[in-house]
């Protein structure tokens, strides 16, 4: 089989001396092989202090998220030969996870992110109307039900969207995607006797300033995308009546522009969204914005067919 | 050619009425097949969602019955507006429950959706169209010594199975357009980087920073200017650049160019049907004079 001789940079950091510094490594490797056999093989043949996790080698335990070539990955599932390609070189960098303290060489603390999901109530807390008192009986849960929250009990908790989160990058209060997303999971679990709180707990954990940026919803290995558990969290919040916020009333200020014409009235954003409060905070830019003509009227013209649009939306408010 | 209906989204009809123009000006200048469609409506920009799954998927299943209705592909200039599409359509193509649940609604607006629509961005069309090498050939003005930071954002390229266009974690969509026109894309460490759009109303000072330290990145790499294929990126960008820079200590200015306008200049199309003017930050650049 054909061999690639690639470079492994790889950075190091031993707690004792609190030095940093990348170590080059060569490895000849081939197609199929992936970044955990490369950095076992560097263990094992070229230098027996290099310090990763990992354990099932079957993208299940989550163990060995590293960011390669500044990307948060799982070293067992993930290729050498296609990130060379995607790359176009022959020198791939390996580093610790972001947002959390590296404890050796590729090695990060997990208790930080773990233990703020813990004080969110990761865990279902049976409702007795619905969750039989004896095992005996079964606690059923529709397929339709099953469906809302099958993808987000997939997380392995590997800490990859947590690592590439834009708002836990400058934000230390927000809860974090993985954890709000398990949060959003027993919200719409049937059997939960807290729904109404665990939307609450979000909005505590400021969900609202979720980015969207996706990064998370990208690197996913068990492709949960976290970032759509945010958003519906966010919907709950908003039933629960947590609606007196910029959040919710930039979502209602949408939905009543797409009532009126079709189109975001975006002139009316700032007052709609915020108040007067909004639009005080972005006078100066709004008069910039007329200065050069980019503003439009506060009357808008609705698009053609609106009827259509009107329809199809309270229609779809009306389904179950 | 294909043919294609203009999506320009809330943006480009509103705050950013500069992308629109310059987005016809040289759709018109390479012959593309581009009409907009009237009944095209809002996309939501994914807050709808926030109210009710089935009402965002529904609003856009709409948009794209109406560009199957024509028999045409559509292609808009908003990143968000790819996304929110794009998702939908998603959906729509690998649940068919849902699919049907949504036809239901749409049915009494005599609407359906069949799920041959694809939904594409202006640039990916430019290089779909004419390559990068075609569309070298069509520059009159060649934007020579122009450094210009290629800047993404978010959804133009995340997440990877909506989009399935380039790989997210390195793309070269935007520095093929750059180095068709002539010009120089510079690195660009941050042009993965989120600008904090969507936070701008709950979380006005993470939104600045973010842009903030966005547009630092592109001044330290030593780029003239920075473009964006989305208008939203814009705003934070453009319109918003003095209080973003604020936050993040630093008053340099730096032109922001929407994809088109940079496009538009190297064909020859003249600076203010590409309404350059209405740029926020001035754009003074050489290759203009």
């Amino acid at each position: 089989m054909e061999k690639r001789r690639v470079t492994f940079r790889i950075r190091r950091f031993n707690p004792a001396d609190g030095r940093v510094r990348y170590q080059n490594y060569e490895v000849d490797v081939v197609k199929g092989m992936t970044v955990l056999e490369v950095l076992q093989y560097i263990k094992d043949n070229i230098d027996p202090t290099l310090t990763f996790r990992a354990f099932c080698r079957s993208a299940i335990c989550g163990s060995c998220a590293v960011k390669i070539n500044g990307y948060p990955k799982l070293a067992c599932k993930t290729q050498v030969v296609n990130e060379l390609d995607v790359y176009g070189t022959d020198t791939l960098t390996l580093e610790p996870l972001d947002n959390m303290d590296v404890i050796k060489d590729l090695v990060v603390d997990w208790d930080p992110p773990l233990l703020r999901m813990n004080d969110m109530k990761p865990y279902l807390v049976p409702d007795p109307e619905v969750v039989p008192k004896t095992a005996e009986e079964e606690s059923r849960v529709s397929p339709e039900d099953h469906k809302k929250y099958d993808r987000f009990t997939d997380c392995i908790l590997c800490t990859t969207c947590f690592s590439t989160c834009t708002a836990v990058k400058l934000d230390k209060g927000y809860g974090g995607p993985f954890q709000l997303a398990r949060i959003y999971r027993f919200a719409v679990d049937p059997r939960d006797a807290v729904k109404e709180e665990r939307a609450k707990i979000g909005f505590a954990y400021d969900m609202w300033k979720c980015v969207r940026c996706q990064k998370c919803a990208d690197a996913c290995p068990k492709h949960v995308a976290p970032v759509d558990g945010v958003m519906k969290l966010r919907g709950m919040s908003i039933d629960v009546g947590l609606r007196n916020n910029p959040g919710a009333r930039h979502v209602f200020a949408f939905y009543k522009s797409l009532l009126e014409s079709g189109m975001l009235n975006e002139v009316l954003l700032p007052l709609r969204t915020k108040g007067l409060k909004g639009v005080l905070e972005n006078l100066s830019v709004g008069l910039r914005l007329l200065l050069k003509g980019k503003a439009h009227s506060p009357i808008m013209k609705p698009i053609a067919e609106h009827d259509t649009l009107r329809r199809v939306m309270k229609a779809a408010m009306e389904v179950k | 050619m294909g043919r294609y209906a203009f999506y320009p989204g809330c943006s480009a009809k509103g705050v950013c009425k500069e992308l629109y123009e310059s987005t016809v000006a040289v759709s018109q200048a390479l012959g593309i097949d581009m009409v907009e469609l009237p009944e095209f409506s809002c996309c939501g920009a994914g807050v709808l969602e926030e109210i009710k799954d089935v009402l965002d998927v529904a609003v856009n299943a709409r948009n794209l019955a109406y560009a199957e209705k024509a028999g045409r592909d559509i292609v808009t200039v908003c990143s968000t507006c790819l996304l929110v599409l794009r998702t939908a359509r998603h959906h729509l193509n690998t649940d068919e429950e849902l699919r049907e649940k949504v036809n239901r609604i749409l049915s009494e607006s005599g609407l359906e959706y069949r799920g041959s629509v694809d939904v594409k961005h202006f640039h990916w069309v430019l290089l779909e169209e004419f390559g990068e090498e075609g569309l070298r050939k069509k520059v009159v003005n060649p934007l020579k010594g122009l450094k210009v930071y290629p800047y993404y954002g978010c959804h133009t390229v995340r997440p990877r199975e909506v989009m399935n266009y380039e790989p997210s974690e390195n793309p070269d969509s935007i520095e093929a357009v750059i180095r068709a026109v002539g010009a120089t894309p510079v690195k660009g460490e941050r042009r993965l980087e989120c600008c904090g759009f969507h936070a701008f109303w709950p979380a006005p000072e993470l939104s600045m920073e973010l842009t903030g330290l966005n547009l630092k990145d592109a001044k330290e790499s030593g780029a003239d200017c920075v473009v964006t294929p989305c208008p939203l990126c814009h705003i934070n960008l453009d319109a918003n650049q003095a209080k973003a820079l604020k936050a993040v200590g630093e008053s340099f200015r730096i032109p922001v160019l929407h994809l088109p306008q940079l496009v538009g200049l190297a064909l020859g199309i003249e600076p203010k049907k590409l309404g350059i003017h209405r740029n926020v930050v001035k754009v003074e650049l050489a290759t203009l004079k």
